[in-house]
Protein backbone atom coordinates (compact mmCIF):
# COMPACT_ATOMS: atom_id res chain seq x y z
CA UNK A 1 0.00 0.00 0.00
CA UNK A 2 1.46 3.30 -0.96
CA UNK A 3 1.28 5.74 1.90
CA UNK A 4 2.27 9.31 1.48
CA UNK A 5 4.56 11.01 3.92
CA UNK A 6 4.84 14.65 4.94
CA UNK A 7 7.81 15.66 7.08
CA UNK A 8 7.70 18.78 9.21
CA UNK A 9 10.66 20.50 10.87
CA UNK A 10 10.95 22.49 14.07
CA UNK A 11 8.48 25.40 13.99
CA UNK A 12 6.41 23.94 11.13
CA UNK A 13 2.93 22.45 10.86
CA UNK A 14 0.78 20.52 8.38
CA UNK A 15 -2.91 19.68 8.00
CA UNK A 16 -4.01 16.77 5.81
CA UNK A 17 -6.09 13.58 5.70
CA UNK A 18 -5.81 9.80 5.26
CA UNK A 19 -3.79 8.02 3.93
CA UNK A 20 -1.02 10.48 4.74
CA UNK A 21 1.56 10.07 7.50
CA UNK A 22 2.99 13.23 9.05
CA UNK A 23 6.36 12.81 10.73
CA UNK A 24 8.84 14.96 12.60
CA UNK A 25 12.29 14.12 14.02
CA UNK A 26 14.61 15.28 16.73
CA UNK A 27 12.14 16.64 19.29
CA UNK A 28 13.82 17.77 22.50
CA UNK A 29 12.30 20.58 24.54
CA UNK A 30 9.93 21.30 21.66
CA UNK A 31 6.48 19.66 21.73
CA UNK A 32 4.71 18.02 18.82
CA UNK A 33 0.91 18.17 19.02
CA UNK A 34 -1.31 15.99 16.83
CA UNK A 35 -4.95 16.97 16.39
CA UNK A 36 -7.31 14.42 14.82
CA UNK A 37 -10.90 14.04 13.74
CA UNK A 38 -11.43 10.23 13.54
CA UNK A 39 -14.76 10.53 11.73
CA UNK A 40 -13.33 12.48 8.85
CA UNK A 41 -9.87 10.89 9.12
CA UNK A 42 -8.24 14.27 8.93
CA UNK A 43 -5.83 15.97 11.22
CA UNK A 44 -2.89 18.24 11.72
CA UNK A 45 0.46 18.19 13.43
CA UNK A 46 2.68 21.01 14.71
CA UNK A 47 6.26 21.02 16.02
CA UNK A 48 5.93 23.79 18.63
CA UNK A 49 9.00 25.66 19.91
CA UNK A 50 7.75 28.10 22.54
CA UNK A 51 4.82 28.30 24.98
CA UNK A 52 3.52 31.78 24.23
CA UNK A 53 3.65 34.11 21.23
CA UNK A 54 3.27 37.19 23.44
CA UNK A 55 6.60 36.59 25.19
CA UNK A 56 8.57 37.37 22.02
CA UNK A 57 6.07 39.68 20.30
CA UNK A 58 4.93 36.81 18.10
CA UNK A 59 7.75 37.05 15.58
CA UNK A 60 7.98 34.28 13.03
CA UNK A 61 5.43 31.68 11.96
CA UNK A 62 2.28 30.99 14.04
CA UNK A 63 3.50 27.37 14.20
CA UNK A 64 6.39 28.44 16.46
CA UNK A 65 4.16 29.07 19.49
CA UNK A 66 1.72 26.85 21.40
CA UNK A 67 -1.10 29.41 21.51
CA UNK A 68 -1.08 30.39 17.83
CA UNK A 69 -0.11 26.94 16.47
CA UNK A 70 -3.01 25.04 18.02
CA UNK A 71 -5.58 27.68 17.06
CA UNK A 72 -4.23 27.75 13.48
CA UNK A 73 -4.50 23.97 13.07
CA UNK A 74 -7.98 23.88 14.62
CA UNK A 75 -9.11 26.69 12.30
CA UNK A 76 -7.89 24.79 9.24
CA UNK A 77 -9.60 21.59 10.38
CA UNK A 78 -12.90 23.38 11.05
CA UNK A 79 -12.66 24.96 7.59
CA UNK A 80 -12.34 21.49 6.11
CA UNK A 81 -15.44 20.34 7.92
CA UNK A 82 -14.04 18.79 11.10
CA UNK A 83 -16.35 18.93 14.11
CA UNK A 84 -15.02 20.13 17.45
CA UNK A 85 -16.83 17.42 19.45
CA UNK A 86 -14.98 14.66 17.52
CA UNK A 87 -11.48 16.09 17.76
CA UNK A 88 -8.81 14.62 20.03
CA UNK A 89 -5.22 15.73 20.60
CA UNK A 90 -1.96 14.06 21.61
CA UNK A 91 1.31 15.63 22.67
CA UNK A 92 4.88 14.41 22.53
CA UNK A 93 8.17 15.94 23.66
CA UNK A 94 8.92 18.63 26.23
CA UNK A 95 12.13 16.99 27.43
CA UNK A 96 14.90 18.52 29.47
CA UNK A 97 17.96 17.22 27.67
CA UNK A 98 20.67 18.34 30.07
CA UNK A 99 20.12 17.52 33.72
CA UNK A 100 21.79 20.06 36.01
CA UNK A 101 21.48 19.93 39.75
CA UNK A 102 21.35 23.74 39.92
CA UNK A 103 18.43 24.20 37.51
CA UNK A 104 15.55 25.38 39.64
CA UNK A 105 13.38 27.17 37.08
CA UNK A 106 11.28 24.95 34.78
CA UNK A 107 12.88 24.57 31.33
CA UNK A 108 11.23 25.42 28.04
CA UNK A 109 10.06 21.79 27.70
CA UNK A 110 7.92 21.92 30.86
CA UNK A 111 6.63 25.39 30.00
CA UNK A 112 5.58 24.16 26.54
CA UNK A 113 3.74 21.15 27.99
CA UNK A 114 1.84 23.17 30.58
CA UNK A 115 0.91 25.89 28.08
CA UNK A 116 -0.41 23.29 25.60
CA UNK A 117 -2.54 21.64 28.33
CA UNK A 118 -4.16 24.99 29.12
CA UNK A 119 -4.79 25.87 25.48
CA UNK A 120 -6.36 22.48 24.69
CA UNK A 121 -8.58 22.81 27.74
CA UNK A 122 -9.65 26.30 26.69
CA UNK A 123 -10.42 25.05 23.15
CA UNK A 124 -12.30 22.08 24.69
CA UNK A 125 -10.15 19.49 22.94
CA UNK A 126 -9.54 16.33 25.03
CA UNK A 127 -6.00 15.03 25.33
CA UNK A 128 -6.17 11.33 24.41
CA UNK A 129 -2.46 10.51 24.70
CA UNK A 130 0.86 11.96 25.73
CA UNK A 131 4.54 11.02 25.96
CA UNK A 132 6.23 14.02 27.54
CA UNK A 133 9.10 14.99 29.84
CA UNK A 134 12.20 12.94 30.55
CA UNK A 135 15.62 13.74 29.16
CA UNK A 136 15.69 12.10 25.75
CA UNK A 137 14.95 13.13 22.18
CA UNK A 138 11.94 11.77 20.29
CA UNK A 139 10.71 11.14 16.73
CA UNK A 140 7.00 11.07 15.87
CA UNK A 141 4.90 9.47 13.12
CA UNK A 142 1.21 10.37 12.91
CA UNK A 143 -0.99 8.04 10.82
CA UNK A 144 -4.01 9.88 9.43
CA UNK A 145 -5.88 6.68 8.51
CA UNK A 146 -6.17 5.62 12.16
CA UNK A 147 -5.01 8.55 14.28
CA UNK A 148 -2.25 6.31 15.65
CA UNK A 149 0.94 8.04 16.80
CA UNK A 150 4.26 6.18 17.08
CA UNK A 151 6.98 7.72 19.24
CA UNK A 152 10.55 6.46 18.84
CA UNK A 153 13.87 7.45 20.44
CA UNK A 154 17.56 6.99 19.69
CA UNK A 155 17.72 3.72 21.58
CA UNK A 156 16.63 5.28 24.88
CA UNK A 157 13.47 3.23 25.21
CA UNK A 158 11.02 1.05 23.29
CA UNK A 159 8.76 2.66 20.72
CA UNK A 160 5.48 3.87 22.23
CA UNK A 161 2.11 3.83 20.46
CA UNK A 162 -0.39 6.53 21.44
CA UNK B 1 30.64 28.08 4.09
CA UNK B 2 30.95 31.25 6.14
CA UNK B 3 27.55 32.81 5.73
CA UNK B 4 27.94 36.41 6.55
CA UNK B 5 25.56 37.90 9.02
CA UNK B 6 24.62 41.54 8.85
CA UNK B 7 26.43 42.07 12.12
CA UNK B 8 29.92 40.84 11.46
CA UNK B 9 32.22 41.67 8.55
CA UNK B 10 34.30 39.22 6.49
CA UNK B 11 37.47 40.84 7.89
CA UNK B 12 36.26 40.27 11.45
CA UNK B 13 35.48 36.64 10.63
CA UNK B 14 38.98 36.19 9.19
CA UNK B 15 40.45 37.65 12.34
CA UNK B 16 38.31 35.33 14.46
CA UNK B 17 39.66 32.41 12.39
CA UNK B 18 43.20 33.56 13.09
CA UNK B 19 42.47 33.66 16.82
CA UNK B 20 40.92 30.20 16.73
CA UNK B 21 43.92 28.80 14.82
CA UNK B 22 46.20 29.94 17.59
CA UNK B 23 43.78 28.45 20.11
CA UNK B 24 43.88 25.15 18.21
CA UNK B 25 47.68 25.00 18.59
CA UNK B 26 47.27 25.26 22.34
CA UNK B 27 44.48 22.69 22.23
CA UNK B 28 46.79 20.11 20.63
CA UNK B 29 49.38 20.63 23.37
CA UNK B 30 46.80 20.33 26.12
CA UNK B 31 45.31 17.14 24.63
CA UNK B 32 48.76 15.64 24.21
CA UNK B 33 49.32 16.09 27.94
CA UNK B 34 45.93 14.63 28.79
CA UNK B 35 46.13 11.60 26.50
CA UNK B 36 49.89 11.08 26.77
CA UNK B 37 50.37 10.52 23.05
CA UNK B 38 51.07 12.70 20.00
CA UNK B 39 48.06 14.75 18.86
CA UNK B 40 47.96 16.46 15.45
CA UNK B 41 45.36 19.08 14.87
CA UNK B 42 44.38 20.25 11.41
CA UNK B 43 43.53 23.93 10.95
CA UNK B 44 40.05 24.35 12.41
CA UNK B 45 37.22 25.40 10.14
CA UNK B 46 35.41 28.35 11.63
CA UNK B 47 31.89 29.22 10.51
CA UNK B 48 29.92 32.26 11.62
CA UNK B 49 26.20 32.43 10.94
CA UNK B 50 22.89 33.59 12.40
CA UNK B 51 21.81 31.22 15.18
CA UNK B 52 18.59 30.44 13.31
CA UNK B 53 20.66 28.71 10.63
CA UNK B 54 22.52 26.42 13.02
CA UNK B 55 20.06 23.58 12.57
CA UNK B 56 20.39 23.72 8.78
CA UNK B 57 24.17 23.53 8.99
CA UNK B 58 24.02 20.41 11.15
CA UNK B 59 23.25 18.18 8.16
CA UNK B 60 21.36 15.44 9.96
CA UNK B 61 19.02 16.36 12.88
CA UNK B 62 18.86 12.78 14.15
CA UNK B 63 22.62 12.15 14.05
CA UNK B 64 23.66 10.44 17.31
CA UNK B 65 26.21 12.51 19.21
CA UNK B 66 27.71 13.09 22.61
CA UNK B 67 27.25 16.71 23.62
CA UNK B 68 28.71 18.70 26.49
CA UNK B 69 26.85 21.89 27.37
CA UNK B 70 28.53 24.74 29.21
CA UNK B 71 27.11 28.12 30.08
CA UNK B 72 29.27 31.19 29.36
CA UNK B 73 29.50 33.87 32.02
CA UNK B 74 31.62 37.00 32.47
CA UNK B 75 32.04 39.72 29.83
CA UNK B 76 30.16 37.55 27.32
CA UNK B 77 27.14 35.44 28.29
CA UNK B 78 25.59 32.56 26.40
CA UNK B 79 26.19 28.85 25.92
CA UNK B 80 28.79 26.56 24.39
CA UNK B 81 28.27 23.03 23.09
CA UNK B 82 31.09 20.56 22.50
CA UNK B 83 29.76 17.93 20.09
CA UNK B 84 31.34 14.59 19.24
CA UNK B 85 29.71 12.46 16.51
CA UNK B 86 29.19 8.77 17.38
CA UNK B 87 32.04 7.41 15.26
CA UNK B 88 34.56 9.83 16.77
CA UNK B 89 33.16 9.18 20.23
CA UNK B 90 33.90 5.47 19.98
CA UNK B 91 37.47 6.20 18.89
CA UNK B 92 37.97 8.74 21.66
CA UNK B 93 36.68 6.32 24.26
CA UNK B 94 39.24 3.72 23.11
CA UNK B 95 42.06 6.25 23.25
CA UNK B 96 40.99 7.38 26.71
CA UNK B 97 40.90 3.79 27.94
CA UNK B 98 44.34 3.13 26.51
CA UNK B 99 45.71 6.23 28.21
CA UNK B 100 44.08 5.01 31.43
CA UNK B 101 42.48 8.39 31.75
CA UNK B 102 39.91 6.97 34.11
CA UNK B 103 42.31 5.92 36.80
CA UNK B 104 44.68 8.87 36.33
CA UNK B 105 42.46 11.91 36.39
CA UNK B 106 38.93 10.71 36.91
CA UNK B 107 39.10 8.41 39.92
CA UNK B 108 35.92 6.99 41.34
CA UNK B 109 34.17 6.58 38.00
CA UNK B 110 32.34 3.36 37.30
CA UNK B 111 33.76 1.20 34.56
CA UNK B 112 32.31 2.29 31.23
CA UNK B 113 31.85 5.87 32.33
CA UNK B 114 35.50 6.69 31.72
CA UNK B 115 35.07 7.24 28.00
CA UNK B 116 32.21 9.65 28.45
CA UNK B 117 34.06 11.40 31.25
CA UNK B 118 36.99 11.77 28.89
CA UNK B 119 34.70 13.53 26.43
CA UNK B 120 33.62 15.96 29.16
CA UNK B 121 37.28 16.56 30.01
CA UNK B 122 38.27 17.12 26.38
CA UNK B 123 35.31 19.50 25.91
CA UNK B 124 36.45 21.33 29.01
CA UNK B 125 39.98 21.69 27.66
CA UNK B 126 38.98 22.74 24.15
CA UNK B 127 36.47 25.33 25.24
CA UNK B 128 39.01 26.60 27.78
CA UNK B 129 41.76 27.15 25.18
CA UNK B 130 39.44 28.93 22.77
CA UNK B 131 38.13 31.19 25.53
CA UNK B 132 41.74 31.90 26.53
CA UNK B 133 42.51 32.79 22.94
CA UNK B 134 39.60 35.24 22.88
CA UNK B 135 40.82 36.65 26.18
CA UNK B 136 44.38 37.12 24.93
CA UNK B 137 43.32 38.91 21.75
CA UNK B 138 40.22 40.77 22.85
CA UNK B 139 40.81 41.20 26.57
CA UNK B 140 37.38 39.71 27.32
CA UNK B 141 37.06 37.60 30.45
CA UNK B 142 34.76 34.71 29.68
CA UNK B 143 34.34 31.67 31.91
CA UNK B 144 32.34 28.55 31.37
CA UNK B 145 30.07 26.88 33.91
CA UNK B 146 30.30 23.22 34.95
CA UNK B 147 30.03 21.03 31.84
CA UNK B 148 27.01 18.71 31.57
CA UNK B 149 27.02 15.74 29.19
CA UNK B 150 24.14 14.14 27.30
CA UNK B 151 24.14 11.52 24.52
CA UNK B 152 21.26 11.62 22.03
CA UNK B 153 20.24 12.90 18.59
CA UNK B 154 21.83 16.25 17.80
CA UNK B 155 18.72 18.36 17.22
CA UNK B 156 16.97 17.62 20.54
CA UNK B 157 20.23 18.42 22.33
CA UNK B 158 20.44 21.82 20.69
CA UNK B 159 16.78 22.76 20.27
CA UNK B 160 16.43 24.68 23.52
CA UNK B 161 19.48 26.82 22.68
CA UNK B 162 18.28 27.29 19.11
CA UNK B 163 14.77 28.24 20.23
CA UNK B 164 16.07 30.88 22.60
CA UNK B 165 18.08 32.49 19.84
CA UNK B 166 16.25 31.72 16.62
CA UNK B 167 13.92 34.67 16.85
CA UNK B 168 16.62 37.25 17.32
CA UNK B 169 19.30 38.31 14.89
CA UNK B 170 22.40 36.80 16.37
CA UNK B 171 25.69 35.34 15.42
CA UNK B 172 26.78 31.84 16.39
CA UNK B 173 30.29 30.49 15.90
CA UNK B 174 30.93 26.88 14.93
CA UNK B 175 34.48 25.57 15.15
CA UNK B 176 35.13 22.24 13.43
CA UNK B 177 38.24 20.49 14.70
CA UNK B 178 39.87 17.42 13.32
CA UNK B 179 42.47 15.65 15.41
CA UNK B 180 44.73 12.83 14.42
CA UNK B 181 45.57 10.75 17.48
CA UNK B 182 47.68 7.76 16.60
CA UNK B 183 45.94 6.49 13.45
CA UNK B 184 42.49 7.74 14.46
CA UNK B 185 40.82 10.72 12.82
CA UNK B 186 38.51 12.42 15.28
CA UNK B 187 36.04 15.12 14.35
CA UNK B 188 34.56 17.43 16.95
CA UNK B 189 32.47 20.58 16.85
CA UNK B 190 32.42 23.48 19.25
CA UNK B 191 29.34 25.66 18.94
CA UNK B 192 29.42 29.03 20.68
CA UNK B 193 26.11 30.90 20.98
CA UNK B 194 26.51 34.31 22.63
CA UNK B 195 23.42 35.70 24.33
CA UNK B 196 21.52 38.44 22.47
CA UNK B 197 23.02 41.22 24.55
CA UNK B 198 26.57 39.84 24.21
CA UNK B 199 26.80 39.86 20.42
CA UNK B 200 27.56 43.57 20.09
CA UNK B 201 30.24 43.74 22.82
CA UNK B 202 31.86 40.65 21.30
CA UNK B 203 31.98 42.14 17.81
CA UNK B 204 33.14 45.53 19.11
CA UNK B 205 36.01 43.87 21.00
CA UNK B 206 36.85 41.82 17.92
CA UNK B 207 37.05 44.99 15.82
CA UNK B 208 39.27 46.76 18.34
CA UNK B 209 41.57 43.76 18.67
CA UNK B 210 41.75 43.40 14.89
CA UNK B 211 42.87 47.04 14.53
CA UNK B 212 45.46 46.63 17.28
CA UNK B 213 46.71 43.38 15.75
CA UNK B 214 47.02 44.84 12.24
CA UNK B 215 48.86 47.97 13.43
CA UNK B 216 51.22 46.00 15.70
Amino acid sequence: MSQRNITIKMGEGAVTNAPYIISSSGIGSCVVVTIYDPRRKMGGMVHIMLPDSNSVNGRGSPYHYADTAIVTVLGKLYNRGAAQQNIVAKMIGGAQMFICSDDSAPGIGKQNVSSIRQILQREQIPLSGEEVGGSYGRNVEFYLDSGKVIVSTAGKKEDVEL
Amino acid sequence: MSNNTQLITEEQIDFLREMMNIGAGNAATALQQLLQCPVDLTIPRVHVFPAAQVSSILDNPIEPVACVRMGMVGDIGGAMFFIVPEESREKLVKIAEKAQLGSRILPGRKHGEEGLSAIVEIGNILSGVYLTSIHEFCGLNIYHTVPVLAVDMIQPLLDEALIKTSLQIQAAVLIENEFVIEEHHIRTLLLIIPSAESVKPLIDSLEQAKKAYVSA
